[in-house]
């Protein structure tokens, strides 16, 4: 795993409260990296810095290996989530300007601006001013133009904000084609759901520490109980018997009896087994006594995930 | 750099585009004459109805010789002052000569309805001065009195010229100097205030709109600040300069229809229109003379050199630094109605520099305008009273203060800024600004 980006011992303070205290992360080349967090836990002043609007207090940010200087800021692209655009102005217009700060020529921009547009399917928005566009419309023109001069590190807060989930899925995927074609992403958002679909790493931020980095996988798996949940056809009260002399626990009995319908003959049961247990053990007992259709670890979603941990960690 | 560049154009383009660009570049050049010369024409036609004053005159001498003028009608009236009291006449008011009034010159009182104008007290006392003056030379029993008199009326007429250090003598208008110090004045600190309060309009717009955030990932807040002052100083000069192209045009147009003497002939009739101008000279001169000498004193190269050159020079730095200011107090807040305290410390010393420039018309050498034209703050709109006199020394000085304090200004004011566009939701004092500078970044 080659680092893009690193964030070492960052602490920030403004009057009279720590906004980040020493954090750090790595974000790895080509990966959308998931911060996550709840409101005010750090994470835009995390933002801010990398994108050198602030200077922290202490610590460094190393950017594609080599500290993060002034002129990186024309390889970073950021989408904060408070956007706006310039409402007299046309949409065109603004594009291009927005590309010009960035450093693209007009003529290199004007191409690139098109192409976008014709991919957007928003070519007759060139001469719209602003005003005139539904808040999705102008979410795209940010985001077009957030991604238009090719940055290595794309930084999206809140992307999907305002969108209908035709247009979401259309971003989407133009975030997932951006990784895959080598630009790092760093992903804020709320929406555990989405950070499931497109992240492969994730940190979470609470109360301005980092509590918790790691891929995606391997944090949800870490925070499985070790619990399996077992499709079955066959007598539940013999199960539960055979299952009893094994060291694994029965956690929901509850799940049984609502499936345990008149005409229905599948039964689902959740198990906890031990964490150094052989699984395969249990899976032997279990298809000895009943047919058994499925047997899965059940993973924990990011939103439980992000709950738990923050309450664990608001509670110290 | 390149960056401010980009932003200054968007700034430009945008602003003159708009509309109201075109209709106020239009509309300033009548609502500048309207704001000067209204008030000045308002004195003179508001004494259209005559005010009637019923005269009780005790010494028996003064009453009769009263006469009416464009504003005053005088009725003598036999009755006491203590009948015509309770009679409550419909008039303006009881004029009552004491019978010694001729010894003691403080027995003249004016009883009135309604509120009394300088113009009238000034126009009664003078009369009566005449009429007991005229009256005491008679008890010395000159003869052919009237004929001595009325050759020793002489109507001096002073001609100005001013030495330059060659020795040359050029005509000096007086009238031509204050009114173009009062023009040039005024047109600074207009310019000042209404393109500041664009800049900061214009940062309030990007911090509400939120376009700001999207900003300043691209640029440093210093960048912006900067690119939207210059790109609205260009506003500002190439509507001034549109002025001038236009004047230059009618101008010229006028003189190639009237010719010279007919335009003599105008000079003379505009400057007669104006006698609260002349007044303000505190001469009375002869018209004739003076037309010249404005006529001169205008087609001077040097002089309109002087003045243009000046006014663009202060007029520049003025804008910048107050537009440093506007900036400030603009990043700081969320919506417009949060700027009126903010606003004060750059309201106070514009408003302080146009009465000094007021007063220092008068005298535009004197200490006071010699001190208020050196404060960067103020020095703008005072130095344009002693432009008109020849470039002052410590010109240059004042010059250099101004664009120093300016450069400490966007300093300062880039420091705020940069703190207080992320500031949302606070309403924050003068105090907190100041703080705000300190922060590192």
């Amino acid at each position: 795993m080659e680092v893009f980006l690193k964030v070492e011992n960052i602490t920030k303070q403004f009057a009279g409260h720590t906004a980040l205290d020493d954090v750090s992360l790595e974000v790895p080349r080509g990966c959308v990296y998931g911060l996550l967090g709840p409101n005010g836990a750090g994470k835009t002043t995390l933002i801010r810095i990398i994108n050198h609007i602030t200077a922290p207090d202490k610590g460094r940010v190393w950017f594609n290996g080599h500290p993060l200087s002034p002129a990186d800021v024309a390889n970073i692209g950021y989408l904060p989530e408070e956007r706006g655009l310039y409402k007299t102005m046309k949409v065109g217009e603004q594009a291009l300007y927005f590309a010009q700060l960035k450093g693209l020529s007009k003529a290199e921009a004007t191409a690139r601006l098109k192409k976008w547009f014709v991919k957007f399917g928003i070519e007759g928005w060139w001469n719209k001013k602003v005003s005139e566009l539904s808040k999705g419309m102008a979410q795209k023109v940010q985001f077009i133009v957030t991604v238009l001069h090719e940055p290595q590190l794309l930084i999206f807060d809140e992307p999907f904000s305002g969108f209908d989930p035709i247009n979401a899925n259309l971003l989407k995927n133009e975030i997932l084609e951006l990784r895959d074609k080598g630009a790092t992403v760093i992903f804020s958002t709320h929406n555990m759901a989405s950070v499931e679909e497109v992240c492969d790493h994730i940190t979470l931020i609470n109360k301005s520490k980092n509590i918790l980095s790691g891929s995606l996988d391997e944090v949800r798996r870490s925070h499985g109980g070790n619990i399996f949940e077992v499709d079955f056809r066959g007598n539940k009260e013999s199960l539960v018997g055979a299952l009893a002399g094994l060291p694994c626990g029965l956690l929901d009995e509850s799940l049984i009896a609502d499936e345990d319908k008149e005409n229905r003959s599948e039964r689902a049961l959740k198990i906890h087994i031990e964490r150094d247990e052989d699984v395969r053990s249990v899976v032997e007992v279990i298809n000895n006594t009943v047919q058994l259709r499925t047997f899965r670890e059940v993973i924990p979603s990011m939103n439980d995930i992000f709950i738990q941990a923050v309450a664990k960690h608001s509670a110290k | 750099m390149g960056k401010i560049k980009i932003i200054a154009e968007r700034e430009f383009n945008e602003r003159v585009r708009k509309k109201s660009f075109i209709i106020t570049t239009i509309l300033m050049p009548i609502a500048f004459v309207a704001i000067m010369f209204v008030p000045a024409l308002m004195m003179n036609i508001s004494s259209d109805e005559k005010k009637e004053i019923i005269v009780v005159d005790q010494s028996g001498m003064v009453g009769e010789r009263l006469q009416d003028d464009g504003q005053m009608m005088f009725s003598l009236s036999d009755k006491g002052f203590d009948t015509l009291k309770e009679e409550n006449n419909e008039v303006f008011g009881i004029l009552v000569i004491g019978e010694d009034v001729a010894t003691n010159p403080s027995n003249l009182q004016l009883f009135t309805y309604e509120s009394s104008t300088i113009n009238i007290e000034s126009a009664i006392t003078e009369q009566v001065r005449n009429i007991i003056e005229a009256e005491k030379l008679k008890q010395y029993n000159i003869d052919d009195l009237d004929r001595i008199l009325g050759e020793i009326k002489t109507p001096v007429s002073l001609q100005v010229k001013q030495l330059n250090e060659s020795g040359e003598a050029k005509d000096s208008s007086a009238i031509l100097n204050i009114a173009l110090a009062y023009v040039f004045g005024f047109l600074i600190y207009m310019f000042v205030f209404l393109y500041g309060n664009m800049v900061m309009q214009g940062v309030i717009e990007e911090k509400s709109s939120k376009v700001m955030e999207v900003m300043v990932s691209s640029v440093k807040p210093f960048q912006l600040m900067m690119g939207k002052i210059l790109g609205i100083a260009a506003v500002a000069i190439t509507q001034f300069m549109i002025w001038v192209v236009f004047i230059l045009v009618v101008g010229a147009g006028a003189m190639s229809l009237l010719g010279g003497d007919e335009l003599l002939a105008a000079a003379q009739a505009s400057a007669a229109m104006d006698p609260a101008m002349a007044s303000m000279s505190g001469t009375e001169m002869s018209l004739d003379k003076d037309a010249a000498a404005l006529i001169n004193t205008i087609t001077d190269p040097g002089y309109l050199v002087r003045i243009l050159g000046g006014f663009l020079l202060y007029f520049v730095g003025g804008y910048l630094l107050y537009a440093a200011m506007f900036a400030a107090v603009g990043s700081a807040v969320d919506n417009e109605k949060d700027t009126n305290n903010l606003q004060l410390p750059i309201t106070i010393p514009l408003i302080l520099a146009l009465f000094v420039m007021m007063s220092a018309m008068q005298e535009p050498n004197g200490p006071l305008a010699v001190w208020f034209s050196m404060i960067p703050f103020t020095s703008p709109i005072v130095m344009m009273v002693r432009l008109p006199y020849g470039v002052p020394d410590g010109f240059w000085i004042s010059v250099l203060l101004l664009y120093g304090t300016f450069l400490a200004m966007v300093w300062l004011a880039g420091k705020i800024y940069r703190v207080g566009v992320f500031m949302y939701g606070k309403k924050p004092t003068l105090g907190e600004l100041l703080k705000w500078a300190r922060y590192k970044s």
